[in-house]
This record gives C-alpha cells, sequence and structure tokens, in this order.
C-alpha cells in the first residue's frame, strides 16, 4: 500500500455492549468466547483458517505460499468450511468495522465487505491513477477534502474526477483482488476492529459469502493454469529460451517488467494492474517456459566472468560433491531447450 | 453519470433481454449482475464467457491490420456474437482509461431480440459506463 492511502483520519475505534462473538462461536474450533475487551478487539481467527498447517511455517524460504495452494482435485477442497470462520460470524451478525488479518484488512459494513487493501496489491490510488483516468493531485484533493466524512469515493464522482462507472469497475475490482491476498493461508490470528469505517464511504459493498466463492474460484483458476505458486511471490527471472512463443500484448505488459528482481506485487504497482491478474499471466508465462523464479542468490562461484567449466552441460560432477546425475543435469543452465523442458516437467509433477 | 447498475438495467429494456453483467475476462469475475443467466448460475456462466472473451480479446488473428502493439487500452474486439437455437449472447469489450478487461456481456432470447439494435446499444452503454 502506498504512502497515499494510508488512512488519514484516526479509526474510530467503539466497543461492541456485550460478548460480539455471537451464537455462531461453536463453528469454528476456535472460540474466543468472552467480551470484547477494553479496546474493542476480538482476537483468535487466523491460525484455525484454511489450510495454514499444510503450508507449513511461514518464512520458509522466498517461495513460501501466501494463499495457500491446496488444488482443486485434493480433498481438502471439498472439506473447507469456509476460509475464515470469523468472517462467517461477522456476516451473520451484520458487523461494522475492520477486520485485520496477515496479509491485509477487510472492511465491513452491516456484515458485508465494503471495501479490501493487501500489501500485495495496489490500491484504489494506484489502479486509478496508473493510466492517467486521475492525476494524483486530485486524489489528494479528495482525501484530504473528505477523507474525514469518510467520502472520498463520492466526492471524486459529485467532483466530475471521474465517472461513477469507473469507481465502481475499479474498486469493485480491487476489493476482490486484495480479498484473494487477505483471505490467504494466515499464520496469525485475526482481529476485528468493531466501529471502524474507512475513509473511501462505501461504493458497492459485496457479501461475505460471494466474495469467498470467488476467492476459492480464484485459487482453482491459477492451479488450473499451473499448479505451482513459486512465482506469486518471488523474484522473477525469464527463462533462458532460443526462442520465446508468442505473448499476448498483456503478458507482454508483464514479461517487459520480469528483471530478476522485481516481484509479481512489484510488476503489478509498476503497470496499476490488480495483482490477480498478473499472478495469472504470470502462471500462464511459466506454464509456456518464458518466466520462472529467479535462483537464490548464492551461486556467485557460477558467475561466467569465472571461467568455461559452466556452461559445459558434459561434467557437471566437476563442481564437487553431486548426488545424481538427473539433478546434476536439472541444475545446469539452461542451453538446451529440452533440459528445460525437462526442468519444468520436473517442477510441475512437484508442485501436484 | 450510470454506475454498473443502471448500466445493465438499462440492457434489460432491449427487446428480448433474458440477462445481463459486467465481467472481467483475465479474472473471470462477475462485477455486476441483472436478470438471469445459462443454468441460473451468473458466476458461473461469467467465468466461462471470460474465457471466450480472452481468446477473442488476446489472439492476434481477430485484431484490426493496424493493431500491432495494443496496450490495454482500446480492446482490439469490439464485440462477439454467439447464437444458438433459441438465444443469443453478445459481448462487448469496455475500453478503459485504467488498466481493466472488462466487458458487457448481454443474453437474448432469439424471438423477440434484435441483434442489431443490441449491439449498437451495448456499445453505447459501454462508452457511458466509464466516461459518464
Amino acid at each position: 500500500m502506498t504512502v497515499i492511502s494510508t488512512p488519514p483520519p484516526p479509526l474510530p475505534v467503539r466497543r461492541k455492549p456485550n460478548g460480539p462473538i455471537g451464537p455462531a462461536g461453536t463453528t469454528g474450533s476456535v472460540a474466543p468466547g468472552g467480551p470484547a475487551d477494553a479496546a474493542g478487539q476480538v482476537g483468535a481467527d487466523g491460525c484455525a483458517d484454511g489450510r495454514a498447517g499444510s503450508t507449513g511455517p511461514a518464512g520458509l524460504t522466498g517461495s513460501a505460499d501466501p494463499i495457500g495452494s491446496a488444488g482443486p482435485g485434493s480433498p481438502g477442497r471439498a472439506a473447507a468450511p469456509g476460509l475464515s470462520p470469523m468472517l462467517h460470524r461477522l456476516a451473520a451478525e451484520r458487523a461494522t468495522g475492520v477486520l485485520l488479518r496477515e496479509h491485509g484488512t477487510l472492511y465491513l459494513s452491516e456484515g458485508r465487505i465494503v471495501h479490501a487493501e493487501s500489501p500485495e496489491t495496489p490500491g484504489l490510488d494506484v489502479l486509478l491513477t496508473t493510466g492517467g483516468l486521475l492525476h494524483p493531485d486530485a486524489w489528494r484533493e479528495a482525501v484530504a477534502q473528505a477523507g474525514a466524512r469518510r467520502r472520498v469515493g463520492r466526492y471524486l464522482v459529485d467532483h466530475g474526477r471521474i465517472s461513477e462507472g469507473s469507481l465502481e469497475l475499479c474498486h469493485v475490482a480491487a476489493v476482490f483482488d486484495a480479498a484473494y491476498f487477505v483471505l490467504g493461508a494466515s499464520g496469525e490470528p485475526a482481529r476485528f476492529r468493531y466501529g471502524a469505517v474507512h475513509w473511501l464511504g462505501a461504493v458497492r459493498p459485496v457479501p461475505v459469502a460471494a466474495l469467498e466463492r470467488e476467492t476459492l474460484r480464484r485459487r482453482e483458476l491459477l492451479h488450473r493454469i499451473w499448479p505451482d505458486p513459486a512465482t506469486d511471490s518471488a523474484p522473477l527471472a525469464r527463462a533462458e529460451l532460443p526462442a520465446g512463443p508468442p505473448v499476448t500484448a498483456r503478458q507482454g505488459a508483464v514479461l517487459d517488467q520480469v528483471d530478476g528482481v522485481r516481484t509479481a506485487a512489484d510488476i503489478s504497482h509498476v503497470l496499476g494492474r490488480p495483482a490477480f491478474h498478473t499472478l495469472v499471466d504470470l502462471r500462464r508465462l511459466v506454464a509456456a517456459g518464458i518466466v520462472r523464479a529467479a535462483p537464490p542468490r548464492a551461486a556467485e562461484p557460477e558467475d561466467p566472468s569465472h571461467g568455461p567449466p559452466a556452461p559445459d552441460p558434459h561434467h557437471p560432477q566437476q563442481s564437487g560433491a553431486i548426488v545424481d546425475p538427473v539433478s546434476a543435469l536439472l541444475a545446469q543452465p539452461a542451453a538446451d531447450p529440452g533440459i528445460a523442458l525437462l526442468r519444468r516437467l520436473r517442477d510441475a509433477l512437484e508442485a501436484l | 453519470m450510470p454506475g454498473i447498475d443502471e448500466c445493465l438495467l438499462e440492457a434489460m429494456r432491449l427487446p428480448g433481454a433474458l440477462g445481463a453483467s459486467v465481467v472481467d475476462w483475465t479474472s473471470g469475475l462477475a462485477l455486476g449482475t441483472v436478470g438471469d443467466a445459462p443454468g441460473g448460475d451468473h458466476e458461473t456462466t461469467a467465468a466461462e464467457a471470460a474465457e471466450l472473451a480472452r481468446l477473442a480479446a488476446e489472439h492476434r488473428a481477430f485484431a484490426p491490420d493496424e493493431e500491432i502493439g495494443w496496450e490495454g487500452k482500446e480492446p482490439p474486439v469490439e464485440d462477439l456474437i454467439v447464437s444458438n437455437r433459441d438465444t443469443y449472447h453478445l459481448l462487448r469489450f469496455v475500453a478503459t482509461t485504467f488498466d481493466s478487461s472488462v466487458f458487457l456481456h448481454l443474453w437474448l432470447a432469439r424471438s423477440d431480440g434484435n441483434l442489431a439494435l443490441a449491439r449498437i446499444r451495448l456499445g453505447e452503454m459501454a462508452g457511458r459506463l466509464v466516461l459518464g
């Protein structure tokens, strides 16, 4: 999230008079119980969510999966009761406030989602300003003028900065986009602040059930294109292909930003494009063998300036204690397209 | 200044209109829906229509001659028409100044729908939706 989108007015935190977690408390495996504490926060949702257990502890390597990768074919999919038991309860009690999770926040108004933000994806301000639809100054002015009244969206439309349709299209896209990341596997407990209202104001509220269905559908969509989520979060590099297959215009825009350093989130920011769109294009580029996760920077001795041994694929054993010839072969730079294909096959099989 | 709902309700006033939606063809998300959908499920219909729209929008074969480096502002395809024994589907791409991949989807009864009229009107609605 950029600097601009940090909420200017302080979020009011209001106490709910009684135990906010209602009768639905029995459904989840975590029962927060007890009335709201003095800070108005109610905890405990996160760890039990989704399939955090199956993805292992966070912070393994760069390829740690932020979104949970249980595939559509896996039995866990049908058994999943929902992405967040806490969100279900909040929807049922028509709560208003903000749900804070590891990968972002969901704002609810009377049980429906009115806004979502995640550091994994560009905010509404980036989406609106990147293509030139809205000048950044106009955005800042709207936030300054109408932020305290929590009517920034309305202000932009009423002052003719953008059309109602443009605001709705961008905002709904941004909400589903951010929610996809917010509802991903989380290693931290979620919290809910009753009464918090986002300064943008309601645009097109989305039912919680629709948001969850869409998030699950998006996971399946990505999995169907290419099952390995490594490129969702890792720095990206081009695969060394002799002659790359043709790419579409939107994929080409993504590919132009792949430089060995940028991640999907970085690229989305540069393009002013919802991050899920970037993930879709990246998985297609990976499936086509055009893009891969950049290798870790540890392999310094392989630097070509050190001399000729690296490019020779016939003597992989020279580099030291290589265990088996297949791994050695696959560890070579992809000079031969056949090897590149083998490597992709291996990656795909491992990811299944 | 029409929003998504006004735009869809206007589409539903066309003769023979059965259902309408605004769909994102990269994700398959239905941004807004009104009326009926084939099989009663707008979300599934949106995902399937998005696949069709994506193929049409992304393949060079369907782009006009001068389009070589389309950068996402102006869709290379204006609309798609699918007809079956009893209905028409009309998909109209929406040009936006922000990065998007959105189209309008109108489902028409073949018995009283007017495809030519619908095509013209839907094009106008697509323009008004983003320009206001």
